[in-house]
This record gives C-alpha cells, structure tokens and sequence, in this order.
C-alpha cells in the first residue's frame, strides 16, 4: 500500500530533525558554519533550497509566512517558493511583513523592523566568507578556528589604498558576537546595520553547499572595517522612489529607455508608504 | 676552577693546540704547545719566530677561531671578573668580541662595496657611536695612519698592500677594546709606515689597552714590546 | 633566551621506534635500515639568545629545512619540544610551541617569527599586492587601523629600497630579487623577535644577492632580531652569521663560531663541506 499523502512540511520527520539539530548547533554558535544533509527538493539547487530546507523544518500549523526575493513578495521565485511551502503546510500567508511569524528571504532584509516573534531565514549561495581569500577548506577552518582573519583584511586594505573604501557592495563580511566573521549572504551594506542587535532570529540556509549558520536575537553584529574609517552604506543622494515617494529605504535602480528610475526595493514598504501618503492626501 | 690572576688583563697557561685531518685519515697537525704567559693592563707581548712555528694559530686560538686543545686563556673583563675563554660558551664569546677584545687580521677582511671611511667607521657605530661622529673620528684615525685623503670614499680593494694593511689597522683599533690581538700588522709596510704603526701601538699601551702582536724584526719588538716569546716548533 | 630546542626529532612514515638511533650521522644515510622511516631531523638540541645569528649548513636533505619549519611550526616534530620567550601555562612551566592552544600559535606566527622562504610564492600572497602582503602581517600583528598599517606598509617599502609607487603592484609584477626584498618587508612589519630565512639568496644572481644580504644585514643592526639562516652557501654563512650548526643525516654534528667551524672545523663531515668551498 502505498499513499500519495504528502507529510507536513514535505519532510519526514527524521529529516526536520535532523536541520534543526543542525540550526540549535548553529544558534548556540553563532556565526559559526554547521553542516548538514541537504535533501532533494522539488527545486534545483541553488534556487533557494537551503532557506526552504531551513523554513520546512521549523514551520509549524501557527505560522504566517511570508516570502521575499530582493524585497519583491510578487516575483516568480517568491511566489513559487511559498505556494509551494503553502501546499505542503497549509500555513497562511501575506506579504505584510509584521504579520508574518517566518520571513524567507533572498538578498534583503525587510525595511519593517522586525521582532522576536519573527525568524528571518536567508537564502545563502556562498556560506564560507574565507572562500575569496582561501581556497582551501582545511586552512579555513583552521583560521575561523583561530580567529585569523588578516586575509579579509587584506582585501579591505587593498580596496582602501586604491579607491579610498571597499568595494565590496553585497556579501558584506560581518564578525558575529565578537567572534566569527560570517557570510550574511548577498544583502547590500545598506542591510548590514539592520543584523545588528535584532529582535528576531536569523538563520542563514546553503542549500548546495549543504551548510547553515545563524544569528541569535540580540546579537552583536558588526561589518569588518578598519576603526580609523566608517563603515559607508548605499547612498542614494537626493533620489526617491518614485511610486511612493520614499527617500529613507533601498531603492532599486531600474534603467530603462527613457533613463534610469528609482523605486523601493521592498514592495510591501512601498504599498504602505503609498497608502499613507494616499490617505494623508 | 678558575684561580685569581693576580691583576693581569690576560694570563694563558699551558695552550695547546693540534689539528686532526679527518680527511687523511686522522693524521694530527701539531699547532704549537706549552705557551704560558701573563700581559698586564698597557703592555705588549711580541710573538716572533721563523713562519710556520704557530704565531698566528696562537692568537687565533686566543680569539677562539681555533679551539685549544688544552690549557687555559683566562680574561680579566671590564667589571674585573675572569673568564675562562678557552671553554666558555660561544655566546660568551660574541660578548668579549663586541665590547672588550679586537682582532687585527694580517691581510684586509673587508666588504668591495664600502668605502674605506664607512669601514672604519663600522665598529664605532657597532657600539652606539653616532654616525656623524663615528666617520670624523674614522677621518682622524685614517689621516693619522698616512692614507690620503682622496682615498677615504675609495673601496680599499683598490689600494696597495700597504695602505689596505694601514686600513685593517684603522678598523681593528678604533673601537675602545681592553685586548687587541694583532697579526703582523707592519709586515708589509715601508719604514714609515711602520713608525707611524709602531707609535700607535705605544699610544694604545699608554691608553692601559694590553696588546698581543706577531712581529718578525727585533728592532721593532725592541721598540715596542714589554715581553716577548719566541716561537719554535717543538719535536712531538 | 630567546629560542630553546630540546631534543627535537622529525620522523616521516612509521617509526619502529628505534629510528633515531640506527641513523645519524656516523651512518650512511637518514632512512632507517628496519623500518625505511626517513628520519629528516634527529635529537637536535640548541638555543639561540637575543640578537644572534645562526647559520644552519649541510647537504640538501640533511634536515636544514625541517628544522626551520618545526620552529616556524609549518611542521610538527614527531618528538622533542621547542620553547619560545619564555612562554609559560598557566602552571608556570615551561610550554612547548607543540602545545600552544590554536589561537596562540598564530600569535606567535603573526607577532613573534617571520619567516623568508627561498621560493617567493610560499612567503608571499600573488593575490595580494605588495603592500598588501605586507599589510597582511601587520593585521595579524594585531593593527586595525588603516591609516597606520599603510604608513607602516609603506615605511617598509621604503626600507627595502623599493619606489613607494609601487606599493599597489602585484608580485608577478616585480623581479625575482625585488620579490624577495618585498618577502623581507612582510617579515619585518611585524617587528618580530626571530627571523627565519630559508636559502634567503639561492637563485638570484651574485649582485642581487649581496644586496639582499647587506639590507638583511643593515636591518638586523637597525632592529635587533634574532635570526635562523639556513643555507648551503658558506659565503651566505660566513657573511651573514656569528654562530653556525652543521647538519648531517639530521644531526647536529657540531656548532660554534661561525669562523671558528670555517677555519678550524672539528667533525669530520664539517672538515669535508669547508674543503668543498670553492
């Protein structure tokens, strides 16, 4: 006999264990590489499957949750994603983000500032923020092990002496609770500030690369930088978005024939914004 | 144990020295043995005898580039404690030589690509003598000596026997040492040179420096040495 | 004292336990007869005071190298402890470089030794610019401010008699005998206690080569390190050195003044290798 009867969560329960194992390892140490047996998903690897591993193994019937792919809740990989965590939970969702309980993202942390009901869990490509300046594994690990980070550094030097700062515009490497430097997957600078000190729990899932890391609630977060220079984020000068008309969010730069436009990137933020400028009219 | 010696700046006792051939099988090569003597603050001790009778083997053994076979080469040093430099450690070594023994080799040891004054000048600025200071007090030290002036700023692998010979000299007693070892430091110079050599030796005693030299004329040994010792091979 | 070695042994392959003594240097070679465990360093003992400079010499593959790397901890001795400074647990004994917890061991790497290696591409980082290399160990040193890691980055190209322009250029970039003057700065922005130089000279031509020993030279004065020079040129030994140890099958087979083992050497392998000199 057999059923077609899909488990809540698509995984059995052996397999959630097993991730969550794996993200309590990772709370406990935080910034700190875990690996774990990524499973075959329906989707390909590299599109996501780490955050769905992570998303699936955590959710449960209470959940809300809600899905962001560089801020958009509206784009294919979004809405993909989460009808098909949808189907196989049956849990609600939206696409306001205080209403949801988990937010899997790709790429950017909501403007909405999030709380301690919330887990924010990244879809992370590269988990091993060594990988640039190390190649090899054993000697990577040797050096999160030692808290030798004087390769990263390097890169931040050179980048200073040539073009006054870094250029490294996403994938912003940041030391965790003063301890490890970690990957905080491709969020622009603008979002690293945000991974400080938040409320809620962040989980970071490497579908391909089989890893998970985490930040815990409250901690210290803070990106690699020299203490004679400040940390710079995006800065979009005297530019809005021109739907909503708001000047203190990230804003996506579309070029289009008729020259290049600014909108916000979060488009939960930018519906409200919107409705607020709206009804104060 | 290392016994008193009664004031004197170096006393050496029964120093022997023989090679071993390894390569011949072993053979020994006798360098010289049975040399005792005692030098005080500011007298010279002229080592002469036919060549090949173990001068310079007896001074390099004081300065332990030989190593003695037997006997004892006991050092009085500046805070007037005594050292056994036959058997002390190497470190030891590199100590006295810095500070309180020099080593006037008989032919010029010195670098092509610095000039005569900057070696000179080298062992004062070893020892913390500003640079300025240092290469005047070279100047002195080389114009005194006889070398003219238009060779200072010249490598001495370019001068004669003679001049490089007074350069050695310069470099090997600029420093302030308490024991200068010198290994035929006239033997190819003219008469004046000599003279000029001869009265900066007297000078050094009359500085309460002890001296130990190879010399091959009397005369010479007459003029300066306090004692001497004649070096002859003995039969084994 | 700086540097002690005590009894320090390196075994490659599985030892029948009595390796070290079917070896050495009264034997014909390093490979044990029993077991064929090559024994590339065997008992070494030695100590080195501040401000020394020691001259490793022997054959290729007597055991120069190895040794260096054991005090580099590149490698790890199969027996014998090593001690560095002074170095204490918390029980106030004496603890080996083998026993340090990981994170001191590349305190002591980054702040206390520096090592130059005879390949530039093992001492240096071709990813990195020069000044970046040299920036390298200054983070390492514990620097986390620009402004001072670059003036000092550029002090010490500076001091290898390097145009500052260039500074920003990658090794590739630069000649063979400029590379190893760029691995020169990188050991000493650090200010280090104990420089190693492995073959610092070999392969470069003669004038190259004496510049690079006289800057070695002068910076030596100017700083006042310790330092290891393996070599088996003994012109390098003789120019660079107060102390030399000679090394065969592993061995220490003797150790003393640098013109002391040059004129009046004592083991018969020493008299062998100073009758070789050319």
């Amino acid at each position: 006999m057999t059923t077609n009867k899909v488990t809540f969560g698509f995984f059995d329960e052996d397999a959630k264990k097993e991730i969550r194992r794996a993200s309590l390892k990772a709370v406990a140490l935080p910034g700190y590489i875990v690996p774990f047996a990524s499973r075959e998903m329906p989707i390909a690897r590299g599109w996501g499957t780490g955050g769905l591993q992570v998303t699936l193994s955590l959710i449960t019937e209470e959940d809300t949750l809600k899905v962001i792919d560089q801020g958009c809740d509206g784009s294919v990989n979004a809405v993909n994603i989460r009808e098909f965590i949808v189907s196989v939970t049956g849990v609600k969702q939206t696409m306001a983000t205080p209403e949801a309980t988990v937010i899997q993202t790709r790429h950017r942390v909501p403007e909405y500032p999030l709380t301690s009901n919330q887990i924010l869990v990244y879809q992370v490509p590269i988990p091993e923020v060594l990988t640039i300046v190390e190649p090899d594994t054993a000697k990577q690990k040797e050096m999160h092990a030692s808290v030798d980070y004087s390769k990263l550094w390097v890169l931040l030097y050179e980048d200073t002496s040539q073009f006054g700062d870094s250029r490294i515009s996403s994938r912003y490497p940041v030391r965790v609770n003063d301890h490890f430097v970690m990957d905080p997957s491709p969020i622009p600078k603008y979002d690293i500030p945000k991974l400080n000190n938040n409320p809620s729990l962040q989980l970071f899932g490497a579908g391909r690369e089989k890893r998970i890391y985490a930040i815990p609630p409250y901690t210290k977060v803070e990106p690699l930088k020299f203490t004679d220079r400040e940390f710079i984020i995006e800065d979009f000068g005297d530019k809005c978005c021109e739907r909503c008309g708001a000047t203190d969010v990230y804003l996506d730069e579309v070029h289009q024939e008729d020259g290049v436009h600014f909108f916000c990137s979060d488009t939960y933020h930018c519906d409200t914004n919107k409705n607020e400028v709206e009804d104060a009219a | 144990m290392i016994s008193t010696i009664n004031g004197h700046r170096l006393e050496v006792r029964s120093l022997a020295k023989q090679f071993t051939l390894h390569s011949r099988g072993g053979i020994l090569v006798e360098g010289f043995r049975d040399i005792n003597f005692t030098l005080s603050n500011g007298q010279l001790l002229a080592l002469s005898g036919p060549s090949g009778a173990g001068k310079s083997s007896i001074l390099k053994t004081i300065y332990r580039t030989y190593l003695a076979n037997q006997g004892e080469i006991l050092f009085r040093r500046s805070d007037d404690s005594v050292i056994d430099m036959a058997s002390c450690p190497v470190s030891r070594i590199l100590d006295l030589r810095r500070r309180e023994i020099g080593f006037v080799t008989q032919f010029l040891k010195i670098l092509p690509r610095i000039s005569a004054l900057d070696g000179v000048a080298h062992p004062l600025i070893e020892i913390g003598v500003a640079e300025d200071e240092a290469r005047e007090r070279a100047r002195i030290m080389l114009q005194r000596l006889g070398i003219r002036e238009e060779l200072f700023d010249l490598s001495p692998l370019t001068f004669s026997g003679g001049e490089q010979q007074r350069v050695n000299i310069a470099r090997g007693i600029i420093a302030p040492k308490d024991l200068i070892l010198l290994d035929e430091p006239t033997a190819s110079l003219d008469e004046k040179s000599s003279d000029i050599v001869l009265e900066l030796l007297k000078n050094l005693k009359e500085r309460g420096i002890a001296l130990v030299a190879i010399f091959h004329d009397q005369r010479k040994i007459d003029r300066v040495a306090d004692k001497s010792i004649d070096v002859r091979r003995k039969e084994i | 004292m700086l540097l002690e070695l005590d009894d320090v042994s390196k075994v490659y392959g599985v030892s029948c336990g009595n390796c070290l003594e079917l070896t050495g240097d009264s034997s014909e070679c390093a490979i044990c007869p029993e077991c064929n465990a090559v024994v590339a360093v065997n008992r070494v003992n030695l100590s080195v005071e501040e401000n020394e400079i020691v001259g490793v010499v022997g054959e290729s593959g007597s055991g120069k190298s190895t040794l260096l790397q054991m005090i580099y901890q590149d490698q790890k001795a199969t027996s014998g402890e090593i001690y560095f400074n002074g170095l204490k647990d918390s029980n106030g004994n004496k603890l080996s470089l083998f026993n340090l917890p990981s994170g001191k061991t590349s305190w002591v790497r980054n702040h206390e030794m520096s090592m130059i290696y005879q390949n530039p591409h093992l001492g240096l980082n071709f990813n990195f610019s020069a000044g970046g290399n040299i920036a390298e160990k200054i983070i390492g040193s514990g620097e986390k401010r620009y402004q001072i890691i670059r003036d000092r980055a550029l002090h010490f190209f500076g001091k290898i008699e390097m145009p500052t322009s260039r500074i920003d250029d990658y090794p590739e970039a630069f000649s063979g005998g400029q590379q190893q003057r760029i691995q020169i700065a990188k050991a000493l922005s650090s200010s280090p206690r104990l420089l190693l130089l492995d073959e610092p000279t070999t392969g470069l031509d003669v004038s190259v080569q004496a510049k690079i020993l006289d800057l070695i030279k002068a910076l030596q004065y100017e700083m006042g390190f310790s330092m290891i020079v393996v070599s088996h040129d003994l012109g390098v030994i003789n120019h660079l050195t107060d102390l030399t140890l000679v090394m065969k099958n592993g061995c220490l087979v003797e150790y003393g003044l640098t013109d002391q083992i040059l004129e009046d050497p004592q083991h018969p392998y020493t008299q062998l290798l100073v009758s070789s000199k050319l």
